[in-house]
């Protein structure tokens, strides 16, 4: 069972690690999102449909909590397996499960700390929006825990540190530009469009806009829930102290 | 007799090998009192998916307040043996006590009670060394301010006063391996596991940690550690075990080990250019006779060492200690 005194020392652990390169992770959850979200309203023109910004604002900031998820968090999880830092943990009386907790609420107070730097720069860029605090909270959080169990069996299924990076920096990306974020589904081929609307992603982007609106997206965030679970429940499985 | 490997291309005689009275089997030389056993280990088998066995029906006692050093080759199974007792491996067969708890089915439990220093483990280079030691206090139960006062003590006593407030990450190899050591010493557990604690140490740094250890033995603290110094095993044990392919082949106290060595004084000299020669002899008369009879004018002639056995025993020498190369003599 976790403890949440450990639970919070490694939280603490990691969030020196932000002390000390903040300035690359804001990089990653900030700018790329922030970029994509001025190209994608320069494409459509001047004439950008105010839903249309929406869209592209949600796809921004799930392009920056799958940034923060996937490719930042899954390259700290395998660094530590594989600079034999989790070696360190085996050494203690830590359920593996505190460990994978303590790195969630880490990457959770990152997505939120990206987010909200992203709303105010699109702010800044004219976006008006009628914010529900609630809703966005509940979705970055289901989104994070949901993308950030696809870290952890990668970290632990990896074979190496080279195949895991690769792999979380493919669908950190990926996952974002495979599902129907920053275009309208209607422009993907009919096979990939049954699929990409079942990405976690997909599911976000709907959850983000909505919240944008002030609203609930009731379904999404279900989904997103039962993803979350699934993903979770595999990466607790995976996620041993001991090996065999 | 088992086969040997010889040290050069020279040929070998048999009779001119230091002679072990019993190579086979694990010889228990001083029996634990079972009552008093820190760690009891049963038929440790372990066997990897590739099929290699790394420990063979390991049996070992460690009795509470003691120091149990394990010597062997590279590849012996001296780190799978430590890791399964660490509770980081799970062994094929067999079984671990640590302190009378089963340690495959409870290993939190048998953990609490144990500080361990793996071989091979990173540290986080982003926190200072105190908020290191600190935070990694928190985990092994300890209130704020325990796991303070138990920082600045351990910091003091692995000569870290200087590096407290630096970034790990700033720190050289060794101080980083101190660090690590410095875990485990974190709530003063009853039981210290350390795998090879002083590799990469210099000196004097090594001197200081054997320190630390001696310290914590004569607080009453039990410690089962590996390693590739013969000094260090010599110096700090109260028994010594060696593995080699997998099995304990002997484990007792210096002395006894020593004892088993039937031609236990060791003659090395060197004849102009030629190699090291290096010839056993039962006794010290014997011995000199030898000098007189080859009339060798330098030489070095004494006790046989731990190393002999070791040699005997294993048929390897520690090769981080043995750049030269010697042969054994013809006497």
């Amino acid at each position: 069972m976790p403890s949440l005194r450990d639970t919070i020392s490694v939280f603490r652990i990691h969030l020196a690690r932000l002390r000390a390169e903040g300035g690359p992770f804001l990089l990653a959850a900030l700018v790329f999102p922030t970029a994509m979200y001025l190209f994608a309203n320069a494409i459509r023109g001047d004439a950008a449909e105010e839903q249309n910004r929406f869209r592209f604002l949600a796809g921004s900031i799930v392009f920056s909590l799958s940034l923060t998820a996937i490719s930042w968090l899954g390259y700290l999880l395998l660094e530590n397996r594989f600079a034999g830092r989790l070696k360190l943990f085996a050494t203690l009386p830590l359920a593996p499960s505190s460990y994978v907790f303590g790195i969630l609420i880490f990457g959770v107070a990152q997505s939120i700390l990206g987010s909200s730097a992203l709303l105010i720069v699109a702010r800044l860029l004219g976006a008006r929006t009628q914010l529900g605090v609630l809703p966005l909270t509940a979705t970055i959080l289901l989104t994070m825990l949901c993308l950030s169990g696809i870290s952890v069996i990668i970290a632990t299924r990896a074979r190496s540190f080279s195949e895991g990076s690769l792999l979380t920096d493919s669908l950190g990306a990926g996952l974002v530009f495979l599902a129907p974020v920053y275009y309208s589904p209607e422009a993907m081929p009919p096979a990939l469009r049954m699929v990409s609307e079942w990405l976690p992603t997909a599911r976000a982007a709907h959850a983000v806009q909505a919240a944008l609106a002030g609203n609930y997206a009731t379904k999404d965030l279900a989904i997103l829930g039962a993803m979350a679970i699934v993903s979770l429940s595999l990466g607790f499985k995976l996620m041993r102290f001991r090996e065999n | 007799m088992r086969s040997r490997k010889p040290l050069s291309t020279t040929v070998i005689s048999e009779v001119d090998q230091p002679v072990v009275e019993d190579l086979h089997g694990a010889k228990e030389l001083a029996p634990a009192e079972d009552a008093r056993a820190a760690i009891r280990v049963r038929d440790l088998v372990k066997q990897y998916r590739n099929g290699t066995e790394a420990n063979r029906g390991i049996d070992l006692e460690v009795r509470r307040g003691e120091l149990v050093s394990i010597l062997g080759p590279n590849g012996a199974g001296k780190t799978t043996f430590l890791r399964q007792i660490t509770t980081e491996l799970r062994p094929t067969s067999g079984s671990v006590e640590i302190f009378g708890m089963d340690g495959i089915a409870a290993p939190q439990q048998a953990k609490r009670a144990m500080g361990i220093t793996p071989q091979e483990a990173g540290v986080f280079e982003t926190l200072k060394v105190r908020e290191h030691l600190e935070l990694f206090g928190r985990f092994k139960g300890l209130t704020k301010r325990a796991a303070r006062l138990s920082t600045t003590k351990i910091i003091h006593e692995l000569d870290l006063d200087a590096e407290a407030n630096k970034r790990v990450g700033d720190l050289s190899g060794g101080q980083r391996r101190r660090i690590l050591i410095g875990l485990a010493l974190l709530g003063n557990p009853p039981l210290l596991v350390l795998d090879e604690p002083t590799t990469g140490l210099d000196p004097v740094s090594r001197r200081a940690v054997w320190n630390v250890i001696q310290r914590r033995v004569a607080e009453g603290c039990t410690v089962l550690l590996s390693t590739h110094y013969i000094e260090e095993a010599e110096r700090l044990s109260d028994r010594i075990g060696i593995i080699s392919a997998g099995k304990m082949i002997a484990i007792g106290t210096l002395d006894e080990l020593l004892a088993l060595l039937r031609k236990s004084y060791r003659l090395s000299y060197r004849e102009l250019l030629d190699e090291t020669q290096v010839c056993y002899f039962a006794t010290f008369a014997e011995a000199q006779r030898y000098v007189a009879e080859q009339r060798i004018a330098e030489y070095s002639l004494a006790r046989a060492s731990l190393e002999d056995v070791y040699f005997e025993l294993t048929g390897h020498r520690f090769e981080d200690e043995q750049a030269e190369e010697s042969v054994l003599c013809p006497a």
